[in-house]
Formats: structure tokens, C-alpha cells, sequence
């Protein structure tokens, strides 16, 4: 039933739609996503924005999917993606039946999902598997209204699908009112990080100008307005096209409103409501939207004729809107203005009658619907099991940030007078309440239920310890959770199990603590007690990694090694998945990162990836591990095996941190090869995951964009990246901050060097300042720590030089550093700049010939094309020959093809008039070529006589019209 | 056609308000031009009331980038997204104004209807800013970022202690609202209506930073209440208008 009083036209929004029609549909490429977030305060039409650019898209040959989101506290996980596919499974005609099929298996996913181990990342790639189906090839376009009410599971599936992970072409269009985002709303920090996206816009919807403003009350009185009342309109509205639409309709009727505002115009109209249709109003208003037709009826109780023509009037008055779906309110305005008319017991009875009339119906968001309704009825003891069963279910789809609410509900509930004390067990609730929080990182409402629960007595005292320990480590609290596991060590009930299990956690948390001595007792002591439990395989894996890595960073590496194998091997006897596959991980970390035992970390990594994918956990510890291989490779420089490694864990489609972890893999490859493209688009993938929150990768993430800046010569923005990062790092990470800072310092000398950016004094002063502090940081260090970073400080002492008097011995040094760890890449590019440096200096040609080949070689090996047409454009400039043929030919240039009037020149003059053109001074063409000012002389007087020319201007023009011919 | 809220700046301003900045560097980037923007506003030229209050917000935020960049704050990732989600609310507010949107709060227009009066002084008028910038933004540019970051407010953590590291900060940089003003202000203070309670003792800025705090852990516990959200929001608006309002009145002058 479509509201027939809807026939305003949509003013002034023309070119709106067109460019979010284009910006959502004709301007994506194939299998890339898009979004378009309209933001604007209440009434200025985002709704009717949404309903024509839908239109417009589903004309335009897209699949539309349609949703809004629920201002009910208590909503279910991805409500709105399962409302908008119940409607369209409801629109499809018999005809399409296959998509119709499509559908429906995806309906049915969702009802069957059960929570396990990484479900939510899991539950994720289904639902764009299943949306995918349900394309068919076509565009999907999901549009979201009321999105300030998301929950948190959908915002997390739209990053997840507009990240691309879902490998699904997507476009997103949802509406955000402008008010909410005043507050503390999450979706504040989204949308400040989205919008910086090429694909994302986030547009502000305005009010209508004067001009609209006139069109529209126009368009609605069906005539002209004298300018007087057009004035007025303008006056009163501000512009705001709801409020214009109710104004003219006044005027049109020869009402006098005295209401401007959307609360007024509201209110003016509930007061003038037939009683019947007040009744339809205000039950609709306390229902949960859409309210569907049965439910209404048997709220209401009218006989059917009545209850139809209440409603139409209610419609009549622009108060309601109706679709196949139910009835909804025309704004949830009208609901705040219908709050304070009802009576609280009032309020309540219609709540009852809710609440009743579902009880004995299954409907959508049943339990949710359910709980929300008896407790506003006033019924905690019958509210108290629908929470309940409300939470287990948020909890099936991995909601636990809804769970979590569902819970403290429970417990609300539970706490009333009215239920009796033997309904429910307090203290499970509280249990689970706050295994809830702590899951949805609500740390310190977790640690404040668990207080309770120990008041309760419901736990053991080492047990509770135990878990206290666990939330205090997820809340970032290490200090205290220390303490906590020492307690729980200390307790008189522990069972020997659990004293495993805290000393085996307790090692785990100070190796992160960088107490390797101090972890090394304690994972010691875990495995001894580990070694008298059977059954503590788990214990002994962990216990074996804390080892493991506190023995390495302690310069003993054999002994961590032989410590970790061993740990593999138990749980390969004991054969459960999950312990076989965190041994695998902790090897190959151990190996990879550490040790810097590159080959074998591969290899073990790879070898784990197929064992762990034999025992059905491909999605989680498979990809982990590739995303391993794939890092090891890189830095050995077998870079199309990495790619392939790295291709084979995205086809798992992960989420969160996995997803991160692979996509900067892939990119760093990108960044390697001068794909831009690529790389720019692993870079906006990235953003977009990480705008859901969390801060770990965020430095990676800006160094690998400062490193694809340079590439691209813009030094500026490198610098951009970099100051970023340098403000957000936190400066215990010095590996990263080391190749962070590296990154910055390169820019400032490639701006010097390529004079098309100024060098910033103040930032190079700063990045020494930074480097200097990593430097004594890394001191204090373990030795393969420093290792690390001694590398990139080589590296930072040259670029700094570069900027000086560029001196080879100190990129040298750098090629030694990076040689010695066998890492090819930064140690290709250290020989290319020493080359540089000493050809600048015009000493030791032959060994900057020689390193220029070698650089070269190694470059070409890897496929690092930017790299190689640096180390050629300077082996051109200096001329060295790179390979044998070409040394044969005598190192002829190979200079593009050029006009007659240059055959006369030689490939050195050719040169030489080329630095000319470009303006540059005979100094600067001498720095540039490697030879003296005095010889550049030389070649330019040469150039006059063979050009019959008497100023640089005049060879210029010649140059620069035979090379343009 | 009405003239435009900016004036001869308006254009200027409008482009540099339809930019977000991102990250700390940006932030002091768009604080610096926007100062420049500000002293060429008339008829006062170099001595408008939002132009005094600009200028130390400037000064205070490009002292906080010189700290991240000096590794002066134990958890940077928190500071720095923090200080980068408070200046966004000074922008929106901004932002607000210049459309003449009824949502700009109460507690800002108060300060940006003085901007044609010749009557603010610099001291009062920086404090009005303050004011605003602190009560009212501060607590929710608080949630948004532990909530962005995953984490939350809590008393005695790194973040914590961050947090009131820029209280040094802005002792260091106030030097005229500090002890020799401290009684005037708490004469001023205890005018107020309202929670007179939280205004009750200690230095300003200090103090009112420790409210701002305590506010956020409020705001924390309702953020996933919409109404109760929203009235804690209608509460601090009008507190800090209040007291705005009270600075910039021909009271506040005797600050100075």
C-alpha cells in the first residue's frame, strides 16, 4: 500500500542524484565497491534521497536491497541486511524463482549459523557468497536508511564487503542524521577515515536554497504564491523541505498552521486526529517497525472496517506510512511528540498487548520484540527468559555486542522485585554476561561483572583469578594482570590444571612485556606442571612458544628452536586441531622473525598452511600462516612465489587483522613492482577495515603509502604519511618506527635530489631526532631486535648524508647490513645509491659500475620495476653498461628517437641539451652527468657551432622541437 | 540576498572547513590558516573574540604535536586520534555556524554571536572558547576515540595519565588563567546555575578537564542508549553555554 498523499516532487536534488547515481553505479569499476553516506538533519529528505536514487538504480539494471536500522536498544546482529532481504524476497515474483532460491538459502544461512571458533569472520564471507549468488552478475546496491541506529555487526560486515574482501562488486548508499553524529557516535571516526577514500563520499545534505524553497511550495499549492507567503514559507522553514512541503499544504488548504518546526507541525496534527486514528498512531508508535498489519489489529482491537479506516485517516494526515511490510511512523519524530501524550499506564497496557499478541505468533526479531515489550509492560518475570533467549541468539550470529546488552538486561530483570529469586541462576547470567563484555571489549563492564559474580560466590577462587587475569590482559592492563595470574598461581583450590594453564599465560603475557628472562622460568615451570597433567596439550604449545622466543631473543636460538619442534610434535600425538596449528604458527614466527632463519620460516609455514587446511581450519590458522610465507618470501626476494602464496590465503576471503595482515603483504609486493594502482587499492582496502577501529597496522599502512608516493615523485605526500606516522607511533615498536623513519628521511633526500619538492629542514631535524631515539631504544633490545633495526638505521644515516655530501661509505655500510641479513631488496637499492655517491664524487668508477650491476641483476630478479628504471636512467647518465651485451656495444645510448636537426650531435651532446632545456646550469648538468662543469662547457660550445646557435634559449627550442616531432 | 556569516573571509573559510583533517600535523595545518582567516575579519581586525581563542588553541595544539613528535605521551595512538576528534568538533561547530543551522551548540554560538560586538576582551573571549571547546566537546571527542580505538576510559591507565598531561600543557600555556585570576574565576563560577558542585575548586582548566573526564565515563555508560545519550549532550550544551555566556557578559571583563 503506497501512501497516495506522497506526490511532492523532489526539488533542487536533481544533480544530487544523478552523481550519486553515477558515483554508486556508472563510475565503478568492475568488480570494485563504492559508498555514499548522505548525512542531514531531520526532515531535509535523506529518505526520499534514498527511495529515488533506489529507483534510479534499479532501473538502471542493479539489484536493489533495501534495509533500515532499528532505534531499539536491544536490536539483533545485521538486522537490517536480513529485513532487506525479507522484503525483497517478498517483491520477487514467482518468475525469477532462481534468485528467489538465492535468497532464501541465504535466509535460511543465517537461521541455521551457530557461534563457534572465528564464526563471525566466517559468517562474513557466507553472507557475500550468498549475496553474491543472489547478484547474479549484476551490480548489488545496499541502501541503509536511519544508519546512526546500526548495530555493530553490520557496520562490520559494510567494511568488511566495501574493503573488498567479500570479492563482490558492492555499493553502499545509506543515510545518517545529522544530530546523532554530534554526540560521541561511533560512526563519527568511520566516516572521518572513509571519507578520505577515492571510492567512499560522504555528502552533507543542505537545506533547499530560496529559489527551491519557492519551487517546491509552488509545486504544492499548484499554482504561484504571492511573494508575500513565499517569503513567509522561506522565513519559517529555513529551507527544510519537509517543513516547506507542510507549509504550502497549509496555505493550499487556507490553514492557518502556526506551527514551524517539524515537533510542532507533528503535534498540530495529532491533535487533530479522528479517535480511532490517534489509537492506530500511538500503538504504532510503541510497536517495533515495521508493524505489521495482524500484529496492529490485535493491538488495537477494532473491528477490521474501523481499524482500515483509521488507519487511512492516520495516513491522511501524513502521520503514518504504510508498505507490504507493516505500518511505520512518517518520521520517528512523531513517536518523541506521542511520548509525552500517553499515560504510563497506558504505555504499558499497549506494551502488554504487544507482548501478548507475540507470544502467541512467531514474528521478525521475535525474542528482541518479546523482551523489549514486557519490560515496558511492566512484567520483569516474563521479560526475563526473552532476554535470555534474545542474548543466545545475538550470540548464535556473533553479536556479541548486542548479546552483551541482551545480558545486562537479563541481569535488570533478574534484579526486580517482582521476579521471584529461584526463576533464573544470577550467577550464570552474570557468567555469561560477562564472558559478553569481555568478548564486545566492553573490559571494564566485564571486570565489574566478574567482581560480582565473585561476590556471588559463583567461582572458584584461582578460577576466578584466571579469568580476571584474561579480561585484564584484553583491557591492555598488563601490570595487573600479572598480579592476578600470580594470585591465581598462589591459590589453595587451583587444580594443577590450572596452574599450568596461569603459568603457561603468565609467560605469554611478559614475553609481550619484553621480560624474556622472567618468561622463560615461567613457561619452564608451566611446561613442568603441563608435563604431570595429561591432557594439557594446549598448555605446553603455549608454554613452548613463550620459550621458545625468550630463549631466541636471550641469544640462545638453538635452544628455542629445539624447545618449539618439540612442542609440535606433542601436539601432533595428541592430535587436537587447534594445538597442532598454534604450534605451526609459533615455528614459523620463531623462524621468520627472530631467528631471521628466512628459507626454513617458509618452509615451515607452507608445510603448516596444508597440514592445518587437512584438519578443517583453513580459514583461520591457514591464512595466518601463509600470511607468513608470504612475508618471508618477500624479504628473501622471491617475489612471484610470494605473490602466489599470497593470492592462495585472500581466496579464504578473512576479516579483521588477517585480512589487514595479507593486504599489506600484497601491497608491499605492489609498492616493490610500481603497480600503483594495485598497491592504492590494497592501501584503500586497508583503510577501510581499520576505520571500524583498533590502531595496530595504521604504521605499516602509512610507510607503505609513503613508499608508493615516492615512486610516484610525490615527496610531499611521503612526507604527509610520515608525519602521520611519526605521531601516532607508539615508540616502543622500533622495528617499525626504524622503517618508518627511513621512509621519511628517503623522501626529504629524493625531494633534494629531484629539486621538485622543498626540503623540509624542520621535518629532517625531527626524523634524526626520532632515529636517534630508536637507535637508543634498540640498544637496550634483544640482539635480533637490534639486528632489525640496525639495518634501517644504516639506511637513515646515508639518506640523511645524501642530503650533505652523499658519502659512499655509509651506504657501504648499509649494503652490509642488509646483505649480511639476506635481504635483496634494500640491499639492491644501498648499492644503487652508492654507486650514485661515488660516481657523483667521480671516484672508484669501476666499483660503481660494478655495484650498479649488481644492483641491477638483483633488481631484475626480484621485479622491481621502479628500482631497475632508477639504476638504468643513472647507469644512462653515467654511462655504465648494465649487462654483457650491452657492455659489447660499446655503451651506445639507446636515446629515443630524435629529429634531424640533433643527428649531428652526439649521444653524450644529446644529453648534455637535454639538462639544457630543462634549464638547468652547467654546475647542475655536470652534477647530474658525473663530469666536470668545465667539460659540460665543452659540450655546449660544441653544441652552438653543430646547431649555428648563440644562446642556451635557442638550442632549447631546437630540442625541444625535434623531440616533440 | 543576506550577507555572508564570514564575511569578506567567507569563501576561504568554506573551503577550509570542507576539508577533515585527519591526523595532529593537518590539524595545526588548519588552525594556522584559519588564524590568518580570522584577523582579517572587520570591523576589528586582529582583535575578534573567536580570533583570541583560535590563537591558543593553536598554540596549545601545536605544542601537543611537538610532544607526540618529542615522545612526551605514553600511548601517542591515543593522543593523537584524541586531539584530532576534539579539534573536529571545534570544525563542525564551525561548520554549523556558517550554514546558520539551529544545531550549532548552545555553547559555542554564544562566543560566535560576539564575533561583530566590539565589546569581548581577548581574555574573557579565549576562556569563552575554552570553555566551550572543554565542557562540552571534550567528553564526547573522549568516547568517540576509546570507542574507536577499542578501548575505554579508565582512571589510572596510560591514557589517563596522557590526558592529564595536557593539563601542564595548557598551565604552561594560560599563563592569565592561572592562580592570579583563580579567585575572580570561582567568584564568576559559583554564579553559574546548575552543577555548581562541579565547579567548585582547583584551576579552571585543570578542574574542568577532570569534569570532562568524568563526563565521559558518564556519556560511556548510555552511549548505546540514544535518548540518554542525547540528554546527557542537551545537559552539557546548556551548562557550558551557561557559563559561556556568564564569561562573555560585561562580568567576564572583569577578568581581565
Amino acid at each position: 500500500m503506497a501512501s497516495d498523499v506522497d506526490t511532492a516532487p523532489l526539488v533542487g536534488r536533481a544533480d544530487l542524484v544523478k552523481s550519486v547515481r553515477s558515483a554508486l553505479l556508472d563510475d565503478v569499476a568492475q568488480g570494485h565497491t563504492a559508498a555514499v553516506f548522505l548525512t542531514g538533519e531531520s526532515g531535509v529528505g535523506k529518505t526520499r534521497l534514498l527511495r529515488e536514487v533506489g529507483a534510479h538504480l534499479r532501473d538502471a539494471g542493479a539489484l536493489v536491497l533495501t534495509g533500515s536500522c532499528l532505534d531499539i536498544g536491544d536490536a539483533s546482529p545485521l538486522h537490517p541486511l536480513l529485513q532487506a532481504l525479507r522484503r525483497f524476497d517478498a517483491e520477487l515474483s514467482t518468475s525469477h524463482t532462481r534468485t528467489s532460491s538465492a535468497v532464501r538459502a541465504l535466509l535460511q544461512m543465517f537461521a541455521e549459523e551457530t557461534a563457534g571458533p572465528d564464526g563471525a569472520g566466517a559468517l562474513l564471507e557466507r553472507v557475500s557468497r550468498g549475496l553474491h549468488l543472489i547478484a547474479e552478475g549484476r551490480p548489488l546496491v545496499l541502501i541503509l536508511d536511519d544508519l546512526q541506529w546500526v548495530d555493530r555487526s553490520t557496520r562490520q560486515l559494510l567494511l568488511y564487503l566495501l574493503a573488498g574482501l567479500g570479492d563482490l562488486q558492492l555499493s553502499v548508499l545509506a543515510a545518517v542524521r545529522a544530530e546523532s553524529l554530534q554526540g560521541a557516535h561511533p560512526l563519527r571516526r568511520v566516516l572521518t577515515e572513509l571519507r578520505r577514500l577515492r571510492t567512499v563520499q560522504v555528502l552533507d545534505l543542505a537545506p533547499l536554497d530560496r529559489a527551491a524553497t519557492e519551487q517546491l511550495a509552488t509545486a504544492v499549492v499548484g499554482g504561484t504564491l504571492p511573494a508575500e507567503a513565499a517569503e513567509q514559507v522561506w522565513q519559517r522553514s529555513g529551507g527544510n523541505p519537509f517543513v516547506i512541503e507542510e507549509l504550502a499544504r497549509d496555505l493550499r488548504d487556507g490553514r492557518d498552521g502556526l506551527s514551524d518546526t517539524l515537533r510542532e507541525i507533528f503535534l498540530a496534527r495529532v491533535d487533530a486526529l479522528p479517535q480511532h486514528a490517534h489509537t492506530v498512531v500511538h500503538a504504532v508508535a510503541a510497536g517495533v517497525e515495521p508493524v505489521e498489519h495482524w500484529l496492529l489489529a490485535r493491538v488495537v482491537r477494532l473491528p477490521e472496517q474501523e481499524l482500515i479506516e483509521a488507519v487511512r485517516a492516520a495516513v491522511a494526515h501524513r502521520l503514518l506510512v504504510g508498505a507490504d511490510d507493516g505500518y511505520r511512523l512518517r518520521h520517528r519524530l512523531v513517536a518523541e511528540v506521542l511520548e509525552h501524550e500517553l499515560l504510563p499506564a497506558e504505555r504499558s497496557a499497549l506494551h502488554r498487548r504487544y507482548a501478548e499478541a507475540l507470544t502467541s505468533a512467531e514474528a521478525e526479531l521475535h525474542q528482541a520484540r518479546l523482551a523489549h515489550h514486557w519490560r515496558l509492560a511492566g512484567e520483569p518475570a516474563r521479560a526475563l527468559p526473552a532476554a535470555v533467549a534474545a542474548a543466545q541468539e545475538a550470540e548464535r550470529l556473533h553479536g556479541y555486542a548486542e548479546a552483551h546488552r541482551h545480558w545486562s538486561a537479563a541481569l535488570q530483570l533478574a534484579d526486580a522485585p517482582a521476579v521471584g529469586p529461584r526463576t533464573v541462576d544470577r550467577t550464570d547470567l552474570l557468567r555469561q554476561a560477562a564472558e559478553a563484555a569481555h568478548h564486545c571489549g566492553e573490559h571494564a563492564r566485564a571486570l565489574a561483572l566478574l567482581e560480582e559474580l565473585a561476590g556471588a560466590g559463583g567461582m572458584s577462587t584461582c578460577a576466578l583469578h584466571i579469568r580476571r587475569a584474561r579480561y585484564l590482559a584484553a583491557a591492555g592492563r598488563s601490570a595487573l594482570a600479572e598480579e592476578e595470574y600470580r594470585r591465581a598461581l598462589e591459590a589453595d583450590d587451583c587444580t594443577p590444571r590450572e596452574r599450568a594453564t596461569a603459568a603457561a599465560h603468565l609467560a605469554e603475557l611478559l614475553l609481550h612485556l619484553g621480560r624474556y628472562a622472567d618468561a622463560g622460568r615461567r613457561a619452564r615451570e608451566a611446561l613442568e606442571l603441563a608435563a604431570a597433567e595429561d591432557g594439557s596439550v594446549s598448555e605446553v604449545v603455549l608454554a613452548s612458544a613463550a620459550l621458545g622466543f625468550s630463549e631466541a631473543y636471550l641469544e640462545d636460538p638453538d635452544a628455542g628452536l629445539a624447545v618449539m619442534r618439540r612442542a609440535l610434535e606433542i601436539a601432533e600425538r595428541a592430535g587436537r586441531p587447534d594445538d597442532v596449528a598454534c604450534a605451526y604458527l609459533h615455528l614459523a614466527e620463531l623462524l621468520t622473525g627472530p631467528l631471521n632463519i628466512l628459507e626454513e620460516g617458509v618452509v615451515v609455514a607452507r608445510r603448516g598452511a596444508e597440514r592445518v587446511a587437512e584438519l578443517g581450519l583453513g580459514r583461520t590458522y591457514e591464512t595466518r600462516l601463509l600470511a607468513i610465507a608470504t612475508n618471508g618470501l618477500f624479504r628473501v626476494g622471491q617475489w612471484a612465489e610470494a605473490e602466489k602464496v599470497v593470492a592462495a590465503a585472500l581466496r579464504h576471503r578473512p576479516s579483521g587483522a588477517d585480512a589487514v595482515e595479507l593486504l599489506l603483504a600484497r601491497c608491499r609486493l605492489s609498492v616493490g613492482y610500481g603497480d600503483i594502482e594495485a598497491a592504492d587499492r590494497d592501501l584503500d582496502s586497508v583503510a577501510t577495515v581499520l576505520a571500524g577501529g583498533g590502531a595496530r597496522h595504521v604504521i605499516p599502512l602509512l610507510t607503505l603509502r609513503a613508499g608508493l608516493a615516492m615512486w610516484q615523485g610525490r615527496h610531499d605526500l611521503a612526507r604527509q604519511a610520515v608525519q602521520r606516522g611519526l605521531t601516532e607511533s607508539r615508540s616502543d615498536d622500533v622495528a617499525i618506527l626504524a622503517a618508518l623513519v627511513w621512509h621519511g628521511l628517503r623522501a626529504e633526500a629524493e625531494a633534494h635530489a629531484s629539486r621538485t619538492v622543498e626540503v623540509d629542514r624542520t621535518a629532517v631535524r625531527r626524523l634524526r631526532d626520532v632515529a636517534q631515539r630508536v637507535a637508543r631504544k634498540s640498544e637496550k633490545a634483544a640482539r635480533p631486535v637490534r639486528n632489525v633495526v640496525d639495518g634501517f638505521l644504516a639506511l637513515c644515516d646515508a639518506e640523511v648524508s645524501r642530503l650533505d655530501d652523499n658519502d659512499p661509505e655509509l651506504w657501504a655500510r648499509s649494503v652490509a647490513e642488509w646483505d649480511r641479513r639476506n635481504h635483496p631488496y634494500p640491499a639492491a637499492y644501498s648499492r644503487l645509491r652508492q654507486a650514485e655517491a661515488l660516481l657523483a664524487r667521480r671516484a672508484r668508477v669501476a666499483t660503481a659500475g660494478k655495484l650498479l650491476r649488481e644492483s641491477y641483476r638483483m633488481a631484475q630478479v626480484l621485479g622491481a620495476v621502479p628500482l631497475t628504471s632508477e639504476i638504468r636512467t643513472l647507469a644512462t647518465r653515467a654511462r655504465v653498461a648494465l649487462d654483457e651485451r650491452e657492455q659489447s656495444r660499446g655503451g651506445r645510448d639507446v636515446t629515443p628517437v630524435v629529429g634531424d636537426e640533433l643527428a649531428t650531435l652526439t649521444a653524450r651532446e644529446r644529453e648534455v641539451l637535454a639538462a639544457v632545456a630543462e634549464g638547468l646550469t652547467n654546475k647542475e648538468i655536470g652534477q647530474r652527468l658525473f663530469i666536470s662543469e668545465r667539460t659540460i662547457g665543452v659540450h655546449v660550445s660544441h653544441i652552438f657551432d653543430k646547431l649555428q646557435v648563440r644562446t642556451r634559449v635557442q638550442a632549447s627550442a631546437i630540442y625541444l622541437r625535434n623531440r616533440r616531432g | 540576498m543576506t550577507e555572508p556569516v564570514w564575511g569578506p573571509v567567507h569563501r576561504d573559510i568554506v573551503d577550509l572547513l570542507a576539508d577533515h583533517p585527519a591526523d595532529v600535523p593537518a590539524v595545526v595545518d588548519h588552525l594556522t590558516k584559519l588564524q590568518d582567516m580570522l584577523v582579517r575579519l572587520p570591523p576589528l581586525l586582529d582583535s575578534c573574540p573567536l580570533a583570541d581563542f583560535n590563537k591558543l588553541y593553536l598554540t596549545i595544539t601545536t605544542t601537543v604535536l611537538d610532544g607526540l613528535y618529542d615522545d612526551r605521551f605514553v600511548d601517542p595512538v591515543f593522543l593523537s586520534r584524541l586531539d584530532v576528534e576534539f579539534a573536529a568538533r571545534y570544525f563542525d561547530a564551525l561548520r554549523l555556524w556558517t550554514d546558520s543551522s539551529p544545531g550549532t551548540p548552545k555553547a559555542w554560538s554564544c562566543l560566535f554571536e560576539r564575533m561583530r560586538g566590539p565589546d569581548a576582551r581577548p581574555l574573557p573571549s579565549a576562556a569563552a572558547g575554552v570553555n566551550a571547546h572543554i565542557n562540552f566537546d571534550l567528553p564526547f571527542a573522549l568516547v568517540t576515540t576509546f570507542d574507536h580505538l577499542e578501548s575505554e576510559p579508565v582512571d589510572g591507565t596510560d591514557q589517563h595519565r596522557d590526558y592529564l598531561e595536557i593539563n601542564n600543557i595548557f598551565a604552561e600555556k594560560i599563563p592569565g588563567l592561572r592562580r592570579g585570576y583563580l579567585e575572580r574565576w570561582q567568584l564568576l563560577i559559583d554564579m553559574v546555575n546548575g552543577d555548581i558542585d562541579d565547579w567548585y575548586q582547583g584551576e579552571l582548566v585543570e578542574y574542568t578537564r577532570d569534569v570532562a573526564w568524568r563526563n565521559a565515563q558518564k556519556i560511556w555508560r548510555c552511549r548505546h542508549d540514544p535518548a540518554a545519550h542525547e540528554c546527557e549532550r542537551g545537559r552539557l550544551d546548556s551548562t557550558a553555554a551557561a557559563l559561556g555566556r556568564l564569561l562573555l557578559s560585561p562580568l567576564g571583563a572583569f577578568l581581565q
